[in-house]
């Protein structure tokens, strides 16, 4: 039970900008229906933000099961989503709106 | 093409859904005066809560459209959370209401205290209408708005299509509203209950599942199992399951607990609700 205590208290400690702004931030660009880079590699174990910028045409839905995300960026903005810290393993991402052609994966190792 | 008709219909069924129930359920009140009274009442608030909703998805989407600092993004976050969450609750307590009443409202319009509680469970209906329409318009909004911009020299059969969307899911309130005609009150009601509560259920499991995201809550074990060779969370007609059921591939620990205390507890609500909507009619019956 204290564990839990203790990781309640941390990451209520996070939620606060200072911290978030010194995660590392690893980007990520939407542009015709195509993420790049298509495969993001991140450390075991590390909370994290991907800094999503979407170059058009149109919006699109970064959205991710695996990864529990879901957020809709308009042509032309930019926006980060932070990571809970993840176990090792591969998790898919997908653009909503380019279901075919928008896939990718983040690799925690 | 097809895929913006997917889109437009994907992101419109949910509000559709809700309104289509309440309609249905509203209109098919309408047997006494004091019935056909409340039910007016009923409608008012419904419609307002739906003209509300489309300011909500405008206002969403514009705010959307224009965040770029983090602190704003994540406070878009936090408020999407807490909309999911307040949307499951609504609906729950929603069906519980419906289900207190069954097919009359008259029972509880008979005293003047009944009324007040009446009065906010109208503003219930009203507030879940407005986040129904509005949660998944503002979606709705910023992908015609975004694509159409982005798609002028195709812009007819981008309207066409976007209109495809918006005709398939009105088509699925039109059915919800002659439902009982093709079949019988009991039936529609009971179908109503289930798709709403499982609605609520897949909603919830969105906000479970993006506070884990977040770390807001332990996962306990993650995931506890891989279901994605059977049916993918991912793929389009997963989506759609996942939408409506609160369905997940690779659910942790967490969310599944949450998920059957959430069954067990409206399991225990229903009965108790519907128990007391008996004990009642037996005693308006004993009364006349």
């Amino acid at each position: 039970m204290n564990k839990f205590k203790l990781y309640f208290l941390l990451s209520a400690l996070f939620f606060s900008n200072v911290v978030f702004a010194g995660l590392p931030a690893y980007k990520l660009t939407i542009k015709d229906g195509h993420f790049s880079p298509e495969i993001i590699r991140v450390a075991k174990g590390t909370r994290f933000k991907l800094v999503i910028t979407n170059l058009g045409p149109g919006p699109e839905e970064f959205e991710s099961k695996k990864l529990r995300k879901e957020s809709v960026i308009a042509e032309g903005v930019t926006r980060s989503v932070v990571f809970a810290p993840l176990k090792p393993g591969k998790y898919n991402f997908f653009g909503e709106f380019h279901l075919d052609t928008a896939q990718g994966h983040i690799i925690v190792e | 093409m097809s895929s913006t008709i997917f889109i437009v219909w994907r992101e419109s069924i949910e509000a559709m859904l809700v309104v289509g129930i309440l309609y249905s359920w509203l209109k098919n009140q309408s047997l006494t005066d004091a019935e056909c009274n409340a039910s007016s009442v009923g409608m008012r608030f419904l419609w307002g809560g739906v003209a509300t909703g489309i300011a909500l998805a405008a206002s969403l989407a514009f705010v959307m459209l224009k965040v770029q600092s983090e602190l704003a993004a994540e406070a878009l976050d936090y408020f999407q959370i807490i909309i999911l969450l307040v949307a499951s609750a609504l609906i729950t307590q929603m069906v519980l209401w419906m289900r207190s009443h069954g097919r009359h409202l008259k029972h509880d319009l008979e005293s003047g205290l009944q009324a007040s509680h009446e009065q906010s469970n109208w503003w219930g209906m009203f507030a879940l209408t407005a986040i129904a329409v509005g949660r998944e318009g503002a979606e709705t909004v910023i992908f015609l708005y975004g694509t159409g911009l982005s798609q002028q020299n195709e812009m007819m059969s981008f309207i066409l299509s976007a209109s495809g969307g918006f005709v398939l899911a009105f088509c699925t309130f039109w059915i919800l509203s002659k439902g009982t005609r093709y079949f019988s009150w009991q039936l529609f009601f009971r179908m109503s209950e289930i798709l709403l509560l499982l609605l609520a259920a897949a909603l919830l499991v969105s906000g479970v599942d993006h506070m884990i995201g977040l770390g807001w809550i332990p996962p306990l074990v993650d995931p506890l199992w891989d279901s994605s060779f059977l049916l993918d969370d991912s793929s389009r007609v997963g989506g759609v399951i996942a939408a409506f059921t609160g369905y997940r591939a690779q659910p942790a620990l967490m969310l599944l607990m949450i998920y059957l205390a959430y069954w067990v507890s409206v399991s225990f609500l229903l009965r108790r609700s519907s128990r007391s909507h008996s004990s009642r009619s037996h005693s308006a019956k004993a009364s006349v």
